[in-house]
């Protein structure tokens, strides 16, 4: 009897640091909020103008660790297919082989791999891939301020502006004519937890 | 945008590097029907190799995209088969096997790590994916053997030049449907085996030469190509599958000379019946294609709105 107790109380010890302790540092996980995000982008038009557009299916998460940001991590991934110019002529050239070649890659990828806090947000460098090329980027997301709901539900969101060169990222050179290489990507991502 | 005169001067280059490969591997000596056809696919390969640089294309490893998988592994896998089937010594089942073994690699080469085989994006169910596969691999065997049968019965420089120009239609084709680098790579492509066809017969005609004109290799590298071109074309760009289809079936035309009325003709007319043949529908597939690009993509090609003056 007397063994039986004491092994519960070491069950209840070990339960309770393991536990305990993982309450205590664990990282607020927030889901990407598609209702009130954005991710959207223009490039240059015959170099006279900007074409505007955005992609309609993302999903993504990120975890926030307020006490130590550095263990802070953010992914997005983009559905290529969901491009939407307002042109559906236009957008389904762009998912063709010469551009997006949703077929072959349907998704554009960013996933975190260091995070530094900065003041306003963090800075924070990942692999971005876009075409079937990989590249280190670093993303400076503004923001980070937290809103709760009455039901408990929490809300953070972050803002960041990406410019990259298409040619980068293997998209054909000899299609870039009317369309300028430089694009620019403006995410605006709101994340929720219960 | 497409640039004509880089398309003009790949198939340019294409045509001459293959036809000067023929002519200066076979003319100072008689040729046999086995030497003829090994420099042929060398030919073949130098051509396609010359215009495809011209055009930029990626020389990457490994390639990521089906244009990419089909110039890297496709054709130097036809290539080099034709070139072991060639081999003397070389027994026909083997040739066939490895002939046969392609055909039904190669839907699955130019598919691979698309949503089509991932299950990205719920596009198709492994028993859908499985079946597909199949059927383009039978189309593939069915449309090269049918070919390679034909060449065999009656041979002539028809057959590979049907495939040619069928080539060159699926190319525009596909370019018209939207995928510009896909279409582009037909053009040296269909450049190298007319000239290829052309410089081998020019050395099959002379009077000292045993070689006898016979091009299972051209047809085999050809058949390749189109099918390839079409299969990009129809599963990563906006080719239909009806127009695709119709694009692979079409030189089997050259079957309609077989008939007993046209079979015992002059060879020169059988040829030119085939051509004809294969050209008709070839021109109303173009005809369509460019009914559709024009539907599909006058919103970007800058037309003025109506309220605007000209």
């Amino acid at each position: 009897m007397r063994r039986l107790v004491s092994a519960w109380v070491w069950v209840l010890v070990i339960g309770a640091a393991v536990g305990g302790g993982g309450a205590t540092y664990a990282a607020d996980e927030y889901a990407y909020d598609l209702v009130h995000s954005s991710v959207s982008f223009k490039a240059r038009h015959l170099d006279i103008s900007w074409i505007h557009g955005r992609f309609n299916e993302v999903d993504g998460k990120f975890s926030i660790d307020r006490e130590d940001p550095t263990k802070s991590t953010f992914e997005l991934t983009i559905k290529a297919d969901s491009v939407d110019t307002a042109n559906k002529a236009r957008d389904e050239h762009l998912r063709q082989p010469d551009y997006f070649d949703t077929k072959q890659f349907p998704t554009i990828e960013f996933k975190s791999k260091s995070t530094k806090p900065i003041k306003g947000g963090y800075e924070v460098t990942g692999d971005f891939t876009m075409h079937g090329a990989t590249k280190k980027i670093t993303l400076v997301l503004m923001g980070g301020k937290e809103h709760e709901f009455k039901g408990g539900v929490k809300r953070v969101a972050f803002s960041t502006e990406l410019k990259l060169k298409r040619s980068d990222y293997g998209f054909d050179k000899s299609a870039i004519g009317p369309i300028g290489d430089e694009a620019i990507i403006m995410i605006d991502c709101e994340g929720m937890r219960k | 945008m497409p640039d004509p005169l880089l398309f003009l001067k790949s198939m340019g280059a294409a045509a001459i590097v293959s036809a000067m490969f023929v002519l200066a591997m076979a003319w100072r000596r008689p040729a046999s029907s086995v030497w003829l056809n090994s420099v042929c696919v060398l030919a073949m390969g130098l051509g396609l190799a010359l215009g495809c640089d011209m055009l930029a294309v990626r020389w990457t490893w490994p390639p990521v995209k089906a244009l990419d998988r089909f110039l890297m592994i496709v054709v130097p896998m036809a290539l080099g088969i034709e070139l072991l089937a060639e081999l003397q010594g070389m027994p026909r089942w083997v040739a066939r096997f490895l002939r046969a073994s392609l055909a039904a690699t190669t839907p699955r080469i130019l598919l691979h790590g698309s949503v089509y085989l991932s299950g990205a994006g719920n596009h198709w169910t492994r028993w859908e994916a499985g079946t597909a596969l199949v059927l383009c691999g039978v189309l593939l065997a069915g449309a090269w053997g049918l070919l390679l049968w034909l060449s065999q019965r009656s041979g002539g420089i028809s057959i590979p030049l049907a495939l040619g120009l069928t080539t060159h239609c699926a190319g525009v084709t596909v370019m018209l449907a939207g995928y510009l680098r896909g279409g582009g790579t037909a053009f040296p492509l269909a450049a190298t085996i007319v000239a290829t066809v052309i410089a081998a017969k020019l050395i099959t005609m002379r009077s000292d030469t045993p070689a006898k004109f016979d091009s299972p290799a051209i047809i085999g590298v050809g058949v390749i190509g189109l099918f390839g071109v079409l299969m990009i074309g129809q599963f990563f760009g906006r080719l239909s599958t009806g127009c695709a289809l119709t694009l692979l079936l079409i030189p089997l035309l050259c079957w309609t000379t077989e008939v007993p009325f046209l079979r015992h003709r002059k060879p020169w007319l059988v040829g030119s019946v085939r051509l004809v043949l294969v050209a008709i529908p070839l021109l109303v597939v173009l005809a369509v294609a460019k009914r559709d690009f024009y539907r599909n993509m006058a919103p970007l090609l800058g037309d003025l709105p109506r309220h605007a003056t000209k």
